[in-house]
């Protein structure tokens, strides 16, 4: 696994699940031992407008916990995107939504535009856009093994909406292979 | 619950370290950032046979703490800056009446009603010196979840030890901070228990010191009459104005800080042995601190931090010694300079001391304390 410190953002509207997201991120990072902490937009945000959730995992002794320079960015609209560009560190992972964000962020790290949102939707809800965005996530990235992120949203998650949100996370991986297969 | 390693929040922290150092009285009124330490109060304590109570007010809330504690129980309250100034005078009255409880100050933004979802560190000179008059004040300054669940504890220890209102301060970020924590056994604690007067001697006066400079408390029900007043009382617990009387006593009440500082003190000193340039910070502010100094340190550039946990009685001999080799002394805070006067007033004018503010409602961030640090150096 990825080792050091790691900055992981969520970022979009106001009621995309963000902070829900990091949280089981946050879960199945501490079912692997790993150290973190997790703030989020403070704001009367969760019925739109610009939100965030950070994920600061690291390596040691915790120092500063908030988002300095992102290393990870799961951008679900375009607003999450234009708001976190500035705090991207380079060599970092962009994952945008592909239809949500017409305009990617620019610059020295690579962008992987990935149908979170439209593969949700076929699913069968929007909602759990999130869900498919941690798949795609750690199947892009080295960050805690599928079976890892499973058992946490299975822990972090409703009952009645285990099956989708778990239907979510392998949509997810699946994205992760297909851009595996056009990056090669 | 034990063992794994789980994400906590601040102030769910907060509240189950209160449960576990056994606080069994909360009253509170919910204000912005400190609500979850009563959400959850409200959930624990009555598991455990605990009273919560969403009182009317601020006031009333502290006014109720105060009743409990006297009435025998382990008792605290949370708040954040609007609501702890209402309770100043309650809080005052806790002092004299040597009522041990534990308030919660949850930083924001102010004054006034200010930014209630932004995070400061303004409030250090209130929780000082918030009450009026001449008082004892323990004041204890978390910077991280796994912090507030420990210092927390020992606030409760230090408020039944030496009878005296225990305040913990601590800023929006860390309060709603989800941090890797494991929930600790409680036998790995110390947890203090009051100490009560013998039921059955003759000579008990309700505010005769022991050796700590602490009267030992009645308990509730053990058949002894005692009279509890905010004015100024001889060791009979009723008021006086005999100045000899009166000077004993209230010099008494601060003693209980002079004579137990063995307690009470509690501060981190890191890397400070050969540092030009020292740190001094607390809260989230210190957290800005530790990552700036690592990135000085990979650029080999020596940087102390000295991080006051108990902030009052300020730790003054011990920044004192972290300082000694020091050059300069940077103090980053969350607001207009607060602890930078004290650290002047510890310090004085043989030592370059720069002040570095934020009050924007945001962090102060690692890049910034790097920045003035460099310039500094190169200074």
């Amino acid at each position: 696994m990825a080792a050091g410190r790691m900055e992981i953002r969520l970022a979009g509207s106001g009621g995309q699940g963000l902070i829900l997201g990091t949280r089981i991120l946050f879960r199945a990072l501490s079912l692997s031992g790993r150290l973190a902490a997790q703030s989020q937009s403070y704001e009367p945000t969760s019925r739109g407008g610009f939100c965030h959730s950070d994920l600061v995992v690291s390596d040691g002794e915790p120092d500063y916990p908030l988002v300095t320079g992102i290393t990870y960015l799961i951008a679900l609209d375009q607003i999450g995107a234009d708001r976190s560009a500035p705090l991207i560190s380079r060599g970092a992972l962009v994952i945008a939504d592909a239809d949500l964000v017409t305009e990617p962020p620019k610059g020295d790290f690579r962008l992987c535009p990935a149908p979170l949102t439209g593969r949700a939707r076929a699913l069968g809800s929007h909602r759990v856009a999130n869900i498919v965005a941690l798949g795609t996530l750690i199947g892009v990235a080295d960050i805690c093994p599928a079976e890892t992120l499973e058992r946490a949203v299975k822990l972090d998650t409703p009952k009645k909406f285990a099956e989708l949100n778990l239907a979510a996370m392998h949509e997810g991986l699946r994205i992760a292979d297909e851009l595996k297969a056009v990056a090669d | 619950m034990g063992g794994e390693i789980q994400p906590l929040h601040g102030n769910h922290a907060c509240a189950l370290a209160a449960v576990a150092a056994g606080c069994r009285f909360f009253a509170g009124y919910p204000i912005t950032p400190s609500s979850e330490v009563a959400e959850r109060m409200s959930r624990e304590l009555p598991a455990v046979g605990g009273v919560f109570i969403q009182m009317e007010d601020e006031i009333a809330s502290m006014a109720a703490v105060v009743g409990a504690s006297l009435g025998g129980v382990k008792a605290m309250t949370a708040t954040s800056g609007p609501g702890f100034s209402l309770k100043q005078e309650n809080i005052g009255l806790a002092s004299m009446m040597e009522a041990p409880c534990v308030i919660i100050d949850v930083m924001r933004g102010g004054p006034s009603t200010g930014m209630p979802t932004r995070p400061a560190q303004g409030d250090i000179m209130q929780a000082r010196w918030g009450t009026h008059g001449d008082h004892p004040a323990v004041v204890i300054t978390p910077a991280s979840v796994k912090e507030i669940y420990e210092e927390t504890i020992r606030a409760f220890n230090l408020a039944e030890a030496l009878r005296v209102p225990v305040v913990i301060l601590y800023d929006q970020v860390i309060a709603h901070l989800l941090e890797s924590f494991i929930i600790p056994d409680i036998s790995e604690f110390e947890i203090v228990e009051r100490e009560y007067a013998a039921p059955d001697d003759e000579d008990f006066l309700p505010f005769a010191p022991d050796a700590r400079g602490v009267p030992p408390m009645v308990r509730p029900g053990d058949g002894r009459r005692i009279h509890t007043t905010g004015l100024t009382h001889a060791e009979t617990g009723f008021p006086t104005q005999d100045p000899e009387t009166v000077d004993r006593v209230a010099r008494r009440l601060l003693s209980k800080i002079d004579k137990n500082r063995d307690l009470i003190d509690k501060f981190e000193s890191l890397e400070t042995d050969d540092a030009e340039l020292l740190i001094v910070a607390f809260g989230i502010s210190a957290r800005a601190a530790r990552r700036a100094q690592r990135i000085l340190g990979d650029d080999g550039v020596k940087v102390g931090l000295f991080r006051p946990i108990t902030m009052w009685p300020f730790p003054e001999d011990q920044l004192r010694a972290a300082a000694a080799g020091a050059k300069a002394v940077l103090v980053p805070e969350m607001n207009a300079g607060q602890l930078v006067r004290e650290v002047e007033r510890v310090l004085g004018r043989d030592i370059e001391i720069v002040s570095l503010t934020k009050i924007d409602g945001e962090p102060i961030e690692p890049p910034a304390i790097v920045a003035r640090a460099r310039e500094m150096l190169a200074s």
